[in-house]
C-alpha cells in the first residue's frame, strides 16, 4: 500500500472495486446454483423435449378376406412426401413453390396453399405435399436433400380396394377422423388423435377395432431445425387383425353384372345362407369406388367426385339392403301366409278363401288381377292372388298383422353387421300415426297391407331374413359378414413398456336363432306354393332351372300411392327366393327399382345369382356372366 | 533475449498469475472441443493460445514504463486499426462489421486490441497528476481520449465491445481521487439514465425491436417468445440449467450445442457450453478461477511503486472483470444477449491475443514493483 499516503485513500478504492467484483461472480454463482441445481431437472426435460421426437409408424390395418381366401381389402405402401415446419419457417414461400412444383410435377397454386398452411402450423408438425408419390418423386426428394432439408419421404400404408365399385357399401372405406367425431366421447375415451385413419361405413367402421393395428414409433434425436440425426429407439407397430367375411366374391360378382344389366341398374341382390345366416352377397347399385374416398380426399379431382356422389339424387352412397325402404308388394305374402296358418285365420285342412276378383270395401272396389275362384294357400302364393290375401289380412285384423310383424322381426333391426342399418316401417309403426292423423286405422288399410302396400314399407336385409326363415322350420338367424377373425402375434418383449400383447382370432359368435312357430305341414304348404311360382306354372317359371328346385315368390310393388296415376314411375320388381326348395342351401333376394314386372326383371336376376352358385358346385358349366347379364 | 532476463526478473516473475490465465485458457479449449467436437475451433485455439503466450512473453520481460512513455503513439496506431474497420479492409462476420483483414496479418478484430492503447493512454495521462482532488478539465481530458477509440467501435457498431470500455474509464477516474460525491451522482445519473434512455429509445424507434426483444426477454422471461428473440436467452438457459450438478462429462452426442439448439457455442455462449459438460461444480471452479486471477491482478495494484503501473492494472482487471459478467450473466438470463466474448475461455484469436498481452502488462508491472 505504498501509494495509499498520497492519494484520497486509494487502498479503500482498490478494495471497493475488489468487493465488487467479488460480489457480481458471487451474483453469478447464486444465480448458477438456481439455474442448475434448482431447476436442473426441469431444463434437463426441457433439453430432453426439445430433442426427443416420436415419429409414429403407421400399424398395416387387417386385411379383409372372402370365404374362399379371395383378397377383398388390402394395404400397400405408398409414398409421400410431406413438408416439415421447422425447417421452412425461415424460408419464403415463393422461394420454393417453382422448384417443389417442377421437381414434383404438381400445381403451383397448391404448393403455395400447402406451404401456407404448414409455415401457420404448430412446431414439429408436419404436412403431406405429395401422395402416392413416384420413383421419381422420391429419387428427387433424395437428390435435394441438403437444399430442402424441410422435405422428407415417408412410407405410408394405404388401403386398397381392389374390386373398387364391388362390395363398396358392404366393405365402407377409410379415412381421417373428422373434426366431429374427435369430439365426440366414444372417440375420444379410445384415444384418437387428429390425422388417425379410421373405418368409415360397412365392414370398416363396424369392425374398426379389430382392422386397426397399433401403431408403433421411431424415437429419435432431432437437432434445432427438427433434422433427425440419430434413432434412439424403436416400437414396431402392431398389425390389425384380418378379417374373413362370409361373402362368395364369385356370387357377389354374379349379383352385381344382373343388377348392372337390369334396366335401371338401380336396385340391391343379397344372398344369405338359411341354415346360419352368413351373407353370401350383398350388391347395391349404383355404387362408388372406395378408392376415390382414400387417395382423392387430398386431390381437386377427388374432392369434386366426392361431392358428386353426395349430390347424385341416385344416392350411389346408399346401401339399398340395408338403408333402402320398398313396399313388398305380393312378396309380403310369403310371412302372412305363415301368419295365417298360425293365427289360425287359416288351417292347412282349410286354407281356401275366394279371390272373387277383387274385394269391396266401403264403396271401393280394389281388384285382383286375376279370378282364381277359391284358392288354396298354396295356388294363392303360385299365382299371387290379391283377392285371397285382401281377405287374409281382414281375417288377421290389424292386430294380426301386428303380431306377425313382431313375429318377423319387421319391427327391429336385423342385427346384420353393419353400421346404419334401418328399421322397416310397418303397420304396426304407422297404425298410432294413422290412428292420430285420420281418427281411426280403416279396414282399407288392412287390406292393402295384405298385398305388402301403403303401410308396409321394408328393408330387404329384414325381408331376406323372414323369407328365408321359412325355408328352415322357422329359425331366424342374424345375418352378418363376419366369419372370423385371425389372430396376430404379441410385438416386443413381455415386461416392457411398449409390449403390445397378441390378439386372439375369434369368429362370429352366433346369437341364438329366433324360432317361428310352425309346424311342418304348415312349413310344407307355404314352401309348395313358393316352389310352384318357379317350377309349377307360377309367376317365375321362365326362372326354371331344372334339377334344381328353387322356391320364390314375386312381387311388384306400386311406387306411387294405390289406386293413383303411377305418373311414369314404374313399379319396383322383387323376388324373394330359397333353393333347394326342400332343403334349402342358399337364400336369394332380388329387388330391382322402377322397372315393373318382379317375374320378367327381378327373378331372372335372381337366377342369375343360383346359377353362379350352381357353377360353383360344378353342377352347372361355368356361365359367362356377361352372357346371363346380356339374356 | 534471455541474456536480458535478469535473476530478479526470474524470482519476481508472476508464476501464478500466467499459470491461472494458461489453466483457463486450457480449460476453455476444452469447451471449445465440447462445443463444436468435429469443428476445428478448438485446434485454432490451441495455435492462439501458444500465439498469445509468445506476444505474452514479450510485453511481460518488457519494461512497462518505456511502453507508457510510447503510450501515445501506441494510442494512435490503435485509432488506425479501429478506423481500418470503416474502409475496405474491413471485413463483415455475422452481419457485424468489426473485423479487418490485412495483408500478411490476416483477420483480427481492432476492438478487442485498441482496449490497450487506451488503458496505456489514460494511465499515462492520470498516473502523471499530481495529487489532489480530480478537476473537471482533467475529466474532460480523460472523455476525449475514450470518445477516440469508443466513437469509432460505435460507428462500426459494435455496442457490446464499447460497452467493455465504459468501466476502464470509471476505473481510472475512481482510483484518481474523483470526489465520492460524484461517484455517487454519477451511480444515480445511471440509474435515472439508464431507464430513460430506454425509454426515449423504445419510443423514437433507435432501439430496434430485436434488441427490445433481448432485454424483455431478460425482464420477463415466461412471456417471451422461445423461438422468436427470445430464443438465444432461453436456449442458453436451458443448456446452463440441464449440466445440473456435474454436468455430462463430456458426453456431446445430444448436447445443446452439437444439436444445434444453442447458438454461437464457441464464442459467446461458451460458458454455457461448460456449465453443460461441468456443472455447477465445474462452473463455479471456473468463477473461483476467475476471482483468484482478479485478485492477484488486483493485489499486484497494490504492490505496485507507481500510479500509472497501477492505473494499468485495475483498469485491466475491472474491464476483465466487467466483461466476464457481461458475458456469464447474458447465458444465465439475466442480462440481454450483449456479443461480448468470455475473456480467456470464448475461441477467437483477438481476444485471447489481447487479453494475454493485457495479462502481460500486469505481470511486467509486478515484475519491477521493487524496482525504482
Amino acid at each position: 500500500m505504498k501509494l495509499n499516503e498520497h492519494s484520497q485513500n486509494l487502498g479503500g478504492r482498490i478494495i471497493t472495486i475488489q468487493v465488487v467484483v467479488f460480489v457480481l461472480l458471487a451474483l453469478l454463482g447464486a444465480r448458477l446454483y438456481y439455474l442448475q441445481v434448482v431447476r436442473g431437472d426441469y431444463f434437463s426435460e426441457r433439453a430432453e423435449n426439445q430433442r426427443i421426437r416420436l415419429i409414429p409408424i403407421p400399424a398395416p390395418r387387417g386385411a379383409i378376406f372372402d370365404r374362399n381366401g379371395k383378397i377383398l381389402v388390402d394395404s400397400r405402401p405408398t409414398f409421400n412426401v410431406v413438408l416439415s415446419n421447422e425447417p421452412i419457417k425461415g424460408i419464403e414461400v415463393d422461394d420454393r413453390v417453382d422448384e417443389y412444383a417442377k421437381g414434383l410435377s404438381l400445381e403451383p397454386a397448391y404448393v403455395r396453399e400447402r406451404l401456407v398452411s404448414i409455415k401457420k402450423q404448430n412446431d414439429f408438425e408436419t404436412l403431406v405435399l405429395k401422395d402416392n408419390a413416384s420413383m421419381q418423386d422420391i429419387a428427387w426428394v433424395e437428390s435435394h436433400l441438403l437444399e430442402f432439408p424441410e422435405l422428407r419421404v415417408e412410407l405410408q400404408p394405404q388401403r386398397f380396394y381392389p374390386h373398387g365399385t364391388s362390395m363398396a357399401h358392404v366393405l365402407g372405406y377409410v379415412g381421417e377422423i373428422s373434426p366431429k367425431q374427435l369430439e365426440s366421447d366414444e372417440y375420444k375415451q379410445k384415444g384418437f388423435r387428429p390425422g388417425d385413419i379410421i373405418g368409415k361405413g360397412g365392414l370398416e367402421q363396424y369392425y374398426d377395432e379389430y382392422l386397426r393395428g397399433t401403431p408403433g414409433y421411431r424415437k429419435v434425436i432431432v437437432d434445432s431445425r427438427g433434422r433427425v440425426q440419430s434413432e434412439i429407439g424403436k416400437v414396431d407397430p402392431q398389425a390389425g387383425q384380418d378379417l374373413v367375411t362370409t361373402i362368395d366374391l364369385d356370387l357377389q360378382n354374379a349379383a352385381e353384372q344382373q343388377l348392372a344389366a337390369t334396366p335401371t341398374k338401380r336396385g340391391t341382390i343379397i344372398s344369405m345362407d338359411p341354415n346360419n345366416g352368413e351373407m353370401l352377397a350383398m350388391a347395391s347399385l349404383p355404387s362408388f369406388d372406395p378408392n376415390i374416398f382414400v387417395q382423392g380426399s387430398k386431390t381437386k379431382e377427388g374432392r369434386k367426385q366426392i361431392a358428386a356422389y353426395w349430390q347424385d339424387p341416385q344416392r350411389p352412397l346408399y346401401n339399398r339392403a340395408i338403408q333402402g325402404r320398398y313396399p313388398p308388394g305380393s312378396t309380403w305374402k310369403i310371412p302372412e301366409s305363415v301368419a295365417g296358418l298360425e293365427q289360425g285365420a287359416i288351417t292347412v285342412a282349410h286354407s281356401n278363401l275366394a279371390c272373387g276378383g277383387g274385394i269391396q270395401v266401403g264403396n271401393k272396389f280394389t281388384r285382383c288381377m286375376g279370378n282364381h275362384g277359391s284358392p288354396k294357400l298354396d295356388y294363392a302364393i303360385t299365382h299371387s292372388c290379391d283377392g285371397y290375401y285382401y281377405r287374409l289380412a281382414l281375417k288377421l285384423g290389424i292386430e294380426g298383422i301386428t303380431e306377425m310383424v313382431e313375429q318377423f322381426d319387421y319391427d327391429k333391426l336385423s342385427g346384420i353387421d353393419l353400421p346404419n342399418e334401418k328399421i322397416s316401417q310397418t303397420p304396426k309403426s304407422w297404425r298410432p300415426i294413422v290412428e292420430k292423423r285420420e281418427g281411426k286405422w280403416s279396414d282399407i288399410r288392412t287390406v292393402y297391407s295384405g298385398i305388402g302396400q301403403d303401410t308396409v314399407v321394408i328393408t330387404p336385409i329384414s325381408h331376406l331374413r323372414a323369407i328365408a326363415s321359412v325355408g328352415v322350420h322357422g329359425k331366424m338367424y342374424v345375418p352378418h359378414f363376419m366369419k372370423e377373425f385371425k389372430p396376430v402375434g404379441a410385438v416386443g418383449e413381455e415386461g416392457d413398456p411398449s409390449y403390445i400383447p397378441g390378439r386372439e382370432g375369434f369368429t362370429f359368435l352366433h346369437p341364438e336363432a329366433k324360432p317361428i312357430p310352425m309346424t311342418p305341414e304348415q312349413e310344407e304348404i307355404v314352401v309348395r306354393g313358393m316352389w310352384g311360382v318357379v317350377n309349377n306354372g307360377g309367376t317365375a317359371t321362365s326362372i326354371h332351372i331344372p334339377g334344381f328346385d328353387i322356391a320364390g315368390k314375386t312381387g311388384t310393388a306400386q311406387v306411387a300411392e294405390l289406386g293413383k296415376d303411377v305418373g311414369g314411375k314404374k313399379d319396383h320388381a322383387w323376388f324373394v327366393s330359397f333353393a333347394p326348395a326342400y332343403k334349402p342351401e342358399i337364400a336369394v333376394l332380388a329387388l330391382v327399382e322402377n322397372v315393373g314386372f318382379g317375374g320378367s326383371f327381378a327373378a331372372p336376376a335372381a337366377k342369375g345369382v343360383y346359377e353362379a352358385y350352381l357353377a360353383k358346385k360344378g353342377i352347372l358349366p361355368q356361365v359367362d356372366a356377361d352372357q346371363v347379364a346380356k339374356q | 533475449m534471455v541474456a536480458i532476463i535478469e535473476k530478479h526478473e526470474i524470482r519476481d516473475f508472476d508464476w501464478l498469475t500466467t499459470g491461472l490465465a494458461i489453466a483457463i485458457a486450457s480449460f476453455g479449449i476444452w469447451q471449445i472441443h465440447n462445443a463444436l467436437p468435429t469443428e476445428s475451433y478448438w485446434t485454432k485455439q490451441i495455435i492462439g493460445l501458444l500465439i498469445a503466450l509468445a506476444a505474452f512473453a514479450v510485453v511481460a520481460v518488457s519494461d512497462y514504463r518505456r511502453i507508457i512513455d510510447a503510450a501515445p503513439i501506441i494510442y494512435v496506431i490503435g485509432l488506425v486499426l479501429l478506423f481500418l474497420v470503416l474502409t475496405p479492409f474491413g471485413v463483415e462476420v455475422n452481419g457485424q462489421r468489426a473485423w479487418v483483414r490485412l495483408p500478411l496479418v490476416g483477420q483480427f478484430q481492432p476492438s478487442e486490441f485498441a482496449k490497450i492503447p487506451t488503458v496505456l493512454m489514460l494511465a499515462k495521462y492520470f498516473g502523471a497528476r499530481k495529487g489532489g482532488t480530480l478537476q473537471l478539465r482533467e475529466v474532460m481530458i480523460g472523455a476525449l481520449i475514450m470518445a477516440g477509440p469508443l466513437g469509432l467501435i460505435m460507428l462500426e457498431p459494435d455496442m457490446g465491445q464499447a460497452l467493455t470500455y465504459i468501466p476502464i474509464f470509471a476505473a481510472v477516474l475512481f482510483l484518481s481521487s474523483i470526489k465520492i460525491r460524484y461517484v455517487i451522482a454519477g451511480l444515480l445519473a445511471v440509474v435515472v439514465f439508464v431507464p430513460t434512455a430506454w425509454y426515449v429509445g423504445v419510443k423514437t424507434g433507435k432501439i430496434k425491436r430485436y434488441q427490445q426483444e433481448r432485454v424483455n426477454v431478460v425482464l420477463d422471461p415466461d412471456s417471451a417468445d422461445p423461438r422468436g428473440y427470445g430464443y438465444h436467452t432461453v436456449q442458453s438457459m436451458i443448456t446452463v440449467g440441464k449440466g445440473g450438478l456435474s454436468g455430462t462429462r463430456g458426453d456431446t452426442e445430444t448436447s445443446q450445442s452439437v444439436l444445434k439448439f444453442l447458438p454461437e457455442p464457441q464464442t459467446d455462449f461458451i460458458f454455457a457450453v461448460t456449465a453443460e459438460n461441468t456443472g455447477f461444480i465445474g462452473c463455479i471452479s471456473l468463477l473461483l478461477a476467475y476471482a483468484l486471477l482478479i485478485s492477484r491482478l488486483i493485489d499486484g495494484a497494490r504492490e505496485v511503486s507507481d500510479k500509472q503501473g497501477m492505473l494499468v492494472i485495475m483498469s485491466i482487471a475491472t474491464a476483465m472483470a466487467f466483461q466476464i459478467f457481461m458475458n456469464i450473466g447474458m447465458t444465465l438470463g439475466f442480462l440481454p444477449v450483449i456479443g461480448v466474448p468470455l475473456p480467456l475461455m470464448s475461441a477467437g484469436l483477438s481476444a485471447l491475443l489481447s487479453t494475454f498481452v493485457a495479462i502481460g502488462f500486469v505481470v511486467s508491472v509486478r515484475m519491477r514493483r521493487f524496482v525504482n
